[in-house]
């Protein structure tokens, strides 16, 4: 399988190559971990405007309320 | 030949040079040298006799320097200031590494990013060499511009610290990393700025081990288009 590639920058010296074993592992736990912190935020926002629908209200005018 | 001068001459047509006024020419420029080492066997012997008031520019420093009667010191780029560059250069797609940034020189440093683009919106996140595990926690609060409305989030025992979500039009963002190279905790204050919200973020990689460098990645299908980054170090006194 193709890793991707990745930029390594020493100094002056730019070297772009395919990632190594390890610093692919690393990228796809970062990515799997952003997906699941979005898929999290998602839940949330989507929960919060279910609880405005309820109630009928705006956020800002949720804000108001609760500044 | 000293390096003083008395007057600035202005020659006139069919005027004979002299030797002295050549070597006067030739002294009072700025000769470059290679290295130190080659800069001192320019001097002396057959050659000029190094005197106060010379200049050199030294390729492998990138400095230029003069002699003051005694020593040569240098006059810039400055090698030794509050705020030191150390590093940086352009983004790649999905990661890029600055290597060998991090040093017993400083134990602050400031990262810079400016004209960041990405392919679509999704959260850019930074890592640094000595953690390789869920050590880092961060806190984010974000607004957007069309909105009063604060949002936030936390990322507890992530990979990367979190700096926040760049968008297809420019982004620029700076943080603030305290004792990367220190065998301690490392603390990232950092703040960005979208053309359509604002980000701050305060975290913690809890992770005690030295480090390097530092990568700065965008986890996902999302790939940066363009990006510039700059990495300084802070005085330590």
């Amino acid at each position: 399988m193709t890793r991707p590639d990745t930029r390594i920058i020493d100094g002056e010296t730019v070297t772009d190559r395919e990632m190594t074993e390890t610093e692919h592992e690393q990228f796809l736990l970062a990515q799997n971990e952003a997906k699941a912190q979005a898929k999290a935020a998602a839940d949330k926002v989507t929960a919060k405007q279910a609880v405005l629908n309820r109630l009928g209200i705006t956020a800002d005018e949720a804000a108001l309320l609760l500044g | 030949m000293a390096n003083t001068q008395t007057t600035v001459p202005l020659f006139v047509a069919n005027q004979v040079l002299t030797a002295a006024q050549q070597n006067a020419s030739a002294g009072t420029g700025v000769p470059v040298f290679a290295t130190t080492v080659t800069r001192d066997a320019a001097f002396g012997g057959s050659n000029k006799a190094l005197a106060e008031g010379q200049l050199c520019y030294i390729e492998a420093s990138d400095v230029v320097q003069y002699y003051n009667g005694a020593a040569w010191a240098t006059v810039g780029p400055a090698t030794s200031g509050a705020l030191v560059r150390v590093g940086g250069g352009t983004l790649s797609t999905s990661t890029t590494t600055f290597s060998n940034v991090f040093s017993s020189a400083y134990n602050t440093y400031l990262i810079q990013g400016n004209d960041i683009t990405v392919s679509a919106s999704a959260t850019m996140r930074l890592s640094i060499s000595g953690s390789a595990g869920a050590t880092y926690n961060s806190n984010t609060i974000n607004m957007t511009y069309s909105s009063a409305t604060v949002t936030g989030d936390t990322y507890s025992g992530s990979s990367n610290f979190v700096i926040g979500t760049p968008q297809t039009t420019n982004t620029g963002f700076e943080m603030v990393l305290v004792s990367p190279f220190l065998s301690k905790a490392t603390q990232a204050f950092n703040r960005m700025s979208t053309n359509t919200n604002s980000w701050q973020s305060w975290a913690v990689d809890t992770n005690a081990a030295s480090s390097v460098s530092c990568t700065i990645l965008m986890p996902g299908a999302q790939t940066f288009s363009s990006g510039t980054i700059n990495i300084y170090g802070y005085a330590n006194s």
